[in-house]
């Protein structure tokens, strides 16, 4: 079972999963109760068709494999958030595209001001 | 030829020399003492839009019979709408907050009647105590001693069939016997019309949710929209319901609570605005109806009191727990009190998008013969579309108990611990006595024609009554909607790998089956044979759709 991002938006006391095509509610529910201690009131199932696209380079058109969606009821006064896993990434890409940014600005600057000299090495400058 | 271009010229002249004058002749009275300005309007889309759905409103309003109201709240589909649907079979967990919402009812749990029933008092202790051994014979009879025989349908199970047979009985005969006592003292009982499983519908439009995932995918298509991806939609909402018994009167219940009070911020309920597919609801499309267990044109348009079953409780999972149970009681209360009422409201002309101009107040009962829930349900509005649903600052009121218990046990066909306080409750409902109003009832209908039985055009009256019947039968159309193939799908419109084949189908050639409106069909043909004497090129009979 794979825990996902909840779609479409979700109350805030459902938890989705994509699950093996064999499990039956019963099993679902069993799984989370007895191994991961957790309260369940419902579960809802519904079967996802799978995509369909044209395969890379060939261009005959595939399908993908259709998934099991499971709609975890917990109690009402519980509340999961899906954790947002790439947080902290993100800062990091900012702050690297931010350095790029300058750089491709500074260059383009450099172009600028020498596009009347462009045989003219960078060091003969005022 | 010259002469005959002239000729066609003259009157043109002439029409062009007398506008002139005309705008000469004006131009002195051209000039007020105050200046006049037009109305600024809004030119932007959704200002224009808007415009055109309130212009769509006021068309509703105008039209003078209830029937035609409700032709012209179907007319822009002619496959229904996609509603959601409001069964009272299953209740899923957690259900009212969204209940209360889409009705917009504002609930209180109450351990009495409110303070308006507290002057029946003496009668109902009165009347409690002649009754009583007769109500408990009943029980005890009907709990035990009838075998009852019904063929099991798929969805009902056999102890929930059991327990709905045993509380219609009781119902009916609790009712006889309550009735037949205060038929001779108080009017109202005594005219009173009574329905054994009446057909309650209704149907209103709820807006302000979340946008459904396929809406947003239609908008991704266009640039356009890309800015309002997630501008909210109304919602299409049908209540269905049969009651065990309903009792109505020629008159209106008093309100509980000033009407005053209704816009008061205490009341406000929470927004709700998930999509009803992730409480546990499902759509289908169908007309929308709204019917309150009878036909315009009756005398006993308004609702005194309705016996609800609730053998669904059977059936819910057990993980649920109690306290969920009683909140889906709940939300049945105020699913059945305000579809009751709604259809109530229709059939005075008010609609969905035309808000009402006075409370209607109904009881509801829940029961199973054993445990007796008790709601007093006053409605103060029934707008809730996407521009009202921020906007309008009124709500309803629901009062309400839990269930409570009329006895402990059967012993021996003997009931025992009849609990004298709910037979009270029962009574006083009945005691509340309905009162004339003073205000216009039907301030949206017309002075002449309320019904399409007072027109006296019998074409159109006989039209529009088949017309309406046929509506609100929701029987499914004679050409079913157009089908796209799974193949169809797949290498036509998810990948265009056919385009070299001719465009023949209706998605090929821009045509949305959803979109048709109720009057986009060939009207019947009249041979030849029964066309008018002597030459008559009439094809086609008239029909008589309102113009909305």
């Amino acid at each position: 079972m794979k825990l996902v991002r909840p779609y479409p938006k979700q109350l805030p006391n459902v938890v989705q999963f994509h699950c093996s095509m064999e499990m039956t509610k019963f099993d679902i529910k069993n799984y989370l109760e007895k191994i991961y201690n957790i309260p369940i009131v419902d579960v809802r199932t519904n079967i996802k068709v799978g995509k369909f696209r044209k395969d890379y380079g060939k261009g005959y058109i595939v399908k993908d494999d259709d998934i099991k969606c499971a709609y975890i009821v917990l109690p009402k006064d519980m509340t999961f958030k899906y954790p947002d896993l790439f947080e902290g990434l993100k800062k990091e890409d900012e702050e690297s595209m931010k350095s790029l940014d300058e750089a491709k600005k500074s260059f383009n600057d450099y172009l600028e001001k020498n596009k009347e000299r462009t045989d003219v090495p960078s060091w003969f400058s005022i | 030829m010259h002469l005959l271009k002239l000729n066609r010229n003259i009157p043109k002249f002439q029409l062009w020399t007398r506008r002139y004058s005309h705008a000469v002749l004006h131009d002195e009275n051209e000039y007020t003492d105050t200046p006049v300005y037009p109305p600024i309007l809004d030119m932007s889309l959704q200002g224009r839009k808007l415009r055109e759905r309130q212009s769509v409103h006021e068309k509703i309003r105008n039209l003078k019979t209830v029937e035609e109201k409700q032709i012209a709240l179907n007319m822009p589909r002619y496959y229904g709408w996609k509603c959601v649907m409001f069964n009272k079979n299953r209740i899923p967990y957690n259900a009212l907050p969204m209940v209360q919402c889409y009705t917009r009812t504002h609930f209180k749990t109450v351990n009495s009647l409110p303070d308006a029933y507290s002057e029946t008092n003496p009668l109902a202790e009165q009347v409690v105590k002649e009754t009583k051994s007769i109500i408990e014979d009943i029980i005890a009879v009907e709990s035990e001693n009838v075998r009852h025989i019904h063929n099991n349908p798929q969805e009902k199970s056999e102890e929930q069939l059991k327990e709905e047979n045993i509380t219609k009985n009781i119902v009916r005969q609790i009712n006889r016997v309550i009735c037949n006592k205060l038929a001779d003292q108080l009017p109202h009982v005594l005219s009173a019309q009574i329905d054994y499983e009446p057909r309650h519908e209704a149907f209103w439009f709820v807006g302000g949710t979340d946008v459904p995932h396929n809406v947003i995918q239609w908008r991704k298509q266009y640039k356009w929209l890309h800015d309002r991806l997630e501008e909210p939609i109304d919602r299409p909402v049908q209540y269905i319901g049969t009651p065990h018994l309903a009792v109505r009167s020629q008159l209106p219940l008093k309100p509980i609570v000033p009407y005053e009070e209704a816009t008061n911020p205490d009341f406000k309920v929470p927004k709700f605005t998930y999509v009803p597919e992730s409480v546990g609801y499902y759509t289908e499309f169908r007309h929308g109806t709204n019917i309150p267990g009878f036909w315009p044109g009756d005398y006993d348009e308004f609702g005194l009191l309705s016996y609800h079953g609730r053998d669904h409780m059977l059936s819910r999972n057990e993980s649920y727990g109690h306290e969920d149970n009683i909140n889906a009681l709940h939300s049945q209360a105020l699913k059945s009190s305000f579809g009751w009422l709604l259809a109530q409201a229709n059939y005075q002309g008010f609609t969905t998008y035309n808000d009402i101009t006075y409370p209607l107040v109904t009881q509801t009962v829940i029961t199973n013969a054993k445990l007796w829930s008790f709601y007093v349900y006053q409605m103060n509005t029934i707008t809730m579309h996407n521009e009202q649903m921020d906007e309008n600052p009124k709500h309803n009121i629901c009062f309400g108990t839990t269930p409570l218990q009329l006895y402990d046990t059967i012993e021996n066909g003997q009931v025992k611990g009849l609990n004298e306080d709910v037979l009270k409750m029962l009574v006083q409902f009945y005691l509340n006595a309905p009162e004339e109003r003073e205000h216009d009832m039907k301030p949206y209908l017309g002075k002449d024609e309320q019904l399409i039985a007072d027109i006296e055009d019998d074409n159109k009256r006989c039209w529009l009554e088949s017309t309406y019947k046929h509506l609100v039968s929701n029987r499914p159309k004679h050409n079913l909607i157009p089908e796209i193939y799974l193949w169809e799908r797949i290498y036509k419109i998810q990948h265009k790998t056919r385009f070299f084949e001719a465009k023949r189908r209706f998605f090929e050639c821009g045509i949305n089956p959803y979109k048709r409106r109720l009057n986009e069909h060939l009207p019947p043909y009249i041979p030849k044979a029964l066309r008018e004497y002597p030459r008559s090129k009439k094809k086609f009979e008239r029909t008589y759709y309102p113009d909305v």
